[in-house]
């Protein structure tokens, strides 16, 4: 097996790491943070706009709630929505692109119109629209609007990547040993991909992270509990930026920048590994 | 039949395609209301029919109107008929919250505002990211790549609005350098003075540089690789061992990159126009983000349905311009190269 010298390689690439204890230091915080700190975020039983003391380690907002306990559970949502809208839209995406791929012909061109329609309409604005007509949002729904809307440019990539791969030997053979589409598409062709998938996967979670944030700003985010997108949106509503309560809007925006970036560089670390068209000429 | 020129009908084509794609985009607006369960603009319908009951004219007069709009009792078909046609003439219909406005004119004055943040700094963005990228990918591994890919990296996923509050905490309310938001000072009448345009920058600068700090990043990292994939390639290594000079080796790489990255802009248009609704919320800017938000805060439907139409044809209207400029300077389509 070739897994420990990749690890290896991985592990020995600065970036890599940095990148990756990043990312799992917003996943700790998310995960165990509330654990740890176990104090209601919705609870309006602190003083009001209070700057970080000893009691409110970053302080309370407008209505007397504790924004560390926000921040904490906030990160769990947001990563919780990053990753199933990545699920969702990945999983639209390859059934359209591997359809489209392997098929050929007429399945071919009829998704990939639909595709392409599709990715000329703007993703965030689509959402805005569906998420304007519906009265009840729970995580999954915001997931799955984000979901749904996102996956055109995924799917025409795979596509493009199947079509590359279809005229190369091992494919030929398999086609003549009868193999059916479906284990020619998954056991041939997608792990010949698989670490382009990851790439997209890291992009998918930050779409997933960021477009919950930018709904909620406008009021079209989850209708209830806490995500570091509604706190950006309470602090929006009650002015937090103008009125110098820093507390209350920079953690929340430093935790998606954190999130967002880590898996960025993780992505970018990898791509300088694997791709040989990126190793440095020595 | 008239034989066209490979660039007329590269832009025919993509005329045509654009064009079946907003049809699409109105066909969605169309269809969601009537998909979704429990209809909601029958809902608001309702709701506005409820009011009426205990109370005046107005409301009754509102009802009537949007009863007629959407088409209540008519077959489906002549409903969509009816859209497509009024959509396509410039009527979006009337505004519930601003009564009796026509959605048009409460969009109109916004466009402005929006397309002159868009696109000045679009095309800003585009510039210095590729150029900053351009040198990260040809100085490869050097402390200037570092830093260029390191911050880009970090830009890129920074959310705008919020880099918008981050701008506007530090520059406006710590430092007092720029205004906390709006478009222009209140008390002044839009005109073409110097002094009414002086201002006007004075309260562009900070949306204008939350929207620019957050694409450099996105085009540099882009830049950057594809500058690297063409050091690579056979005809660079070929010219490099045959003694051309750096200078010239650099404006080979830099150019043919610059091609995959003008397609590039008519996505990024869309995504930075996404975040940049948000981001005019924030600055109380008064282009269609804020309508927008005001047509969601007060659930007015065709407003809301209004700002996206409008969006979407702004945009494809862009996407063709760009489309445009690319057929100009890819000789490929210039001289029909490409696919018959």
């Amino acid at each position: 097996m070739a897994v420990p010298t990749i690890v290896w390689v991985l592990l020995t690439n600065r970036r890599f790491v940095v990148g990756i204890a990043l990312f799992l230091a917003v996943v700790l915080t998310g995960v165990i943070g509330p654990l740890l700190y176990p104090v209601d975020p919705l609870s309006f039983a602190g003083p009001m706009e209070t700057p970080p003391c000893e009691k409110y380690p970053l302080g309370t907002d407008t209505y007397g709630r504790d924004v560390l306990a926000q921040l904490l559970v906030g990160t769990r949502t947001s990563l919780y929505v990053g990753f199933l809208t990545a699920l969702i839209a990945m999983a639209i995406g390859t059934v359209i692109g591997a359809a489209a791929g392997v098929k050929g012909g007429l399945v071919d061109e009829a998704l990939m119109a639909i595709t392409n329609v599709t990715l000329s309409i703007p993703s965030i604005l689509l959402a805005i629209l569906i998420a304007s007509y519906l009265k009840v949002r729970s995580l999954e729904v915001v997931a799955a609007i984000l979901g749904i809307t996102s996956w055109p440019w995924y799917a025409r990539a795979i596509r493009a990547q199947l079509l590359s791969l279809r005229e190369r030997e091992f494919i030929y053979l398999s086609r003549m040993a009868g193999y059916s589409d479906l284990r020619l598409a998954f056991e041939d062709l997608l792990p010949n991909i698989a670490t382009y998938i990851f790439m997209a996967m890291v992009l998918f979670i930050n779409g997933g992270i960021l477009g919950e944030a930018g709904l909620s700003i406008i009021g079209l985010g989850p209708t209830q509990g806490v995500s570091l997108g509604l706190m950006l949106q309470w602090a929006t509503l009650m002015e937090a930026f103008r009125r110098g309560l820093w507390w209350w809007f920079v953690p929340p925006g430093v935790m998606i920048v954190a999130a967002t970036s880590s898996l960025m560089i993780v992505s970018t670390a990898m791509d300088e590994v694997f791709n040989p068209r990126l190793r440095e000429r020595g | 039949m008239v034989r066209l020129g490979p660039f007329a009908r590269y832009l025919l084509m993509r005329a045509a395609f654009l064009l079946a794609t907003y049809i699409t985009a109105i066909t969605i607006v169309f269809l969601l209301p009537r998909l979704i369960p429990g209809n909601p603009l029958a809902l608001l319908l309702t709701q506005l029919y409820q009011q009426a009951q205990a109370n005046p004219e107005a409301i009754k007069e509102v009802y009537r109107t949007l009863m007629e709009e959407f088409g209540v009792g008519k077959p489906l078909w002549e409903q969509y008929v009816d859209f497509l046609s009024r959509a396509f003439r410039g009527d979006l219909g009337t505004s519930i919250a601003f009564y009796p406005r026509k959605v048009i004119e409460l969009i109109a004055p916004a466009i402005p505002w929006t397309v002159g943040l868009l696109v000045p700094s679009t095309i800003t963005a585009w510039i210095i990211g590729n150029t900053l990228g351009a040198i990260a990918g040809y100085r490869r591994g050097s402390y200037f790549e570092k830093t260029v890919l390191t911050a880009s990296l970090i830009l890129s996923q920074t959310p705008y609005y919020w880099l918008a509050m981050l701008l506007v905490y530090i520059f406006a309310i710590k430092l007092n350098l720029f205004p906390a938001g709006g478009g222009y000072s209140y008390g002044l009448v839009p005109s073409l003075t110097p002094e009414f345009i002086a201002d006007l920058l004075w309260h562009y600068t900070l949306p204008f540089l939350s929207i620019v700090l957050v694409a450099v990043g996105g085009w540099a990292i882009g830049m950057r690789v594809l500058v690297i994939y063409e050091l690579g390639a056979d005809y660079m290594v070929f010219s490099e061992n045959l003694g051309v000079e750096e200078r010239k080796l650099f404006r080979y790489a830099f150019r043919n990159s610059l091609l995959p990255q003008v397609t590039g802009l008519a996505l990024s248009l869309g995504s930075v126009l996404g975040g940049q609704l948000i981001t005019e919320i924030v600055f109380n800017y008064p282009g269609t983000g804020y309508i927008l938000f005001r047509g969601l805060s007060t659930l007015d439907y065709p407003l809301i349905q209004g700002v996206f139409i409008i969006l979407v044809a702004t945009l494809f209207l862009a996407n063709f311009i760009v489309d445009f400029i690319y057929a100009l300077i890819d000789p490929r389509i210039r001289l029909g190269y490409a696919q018959a």
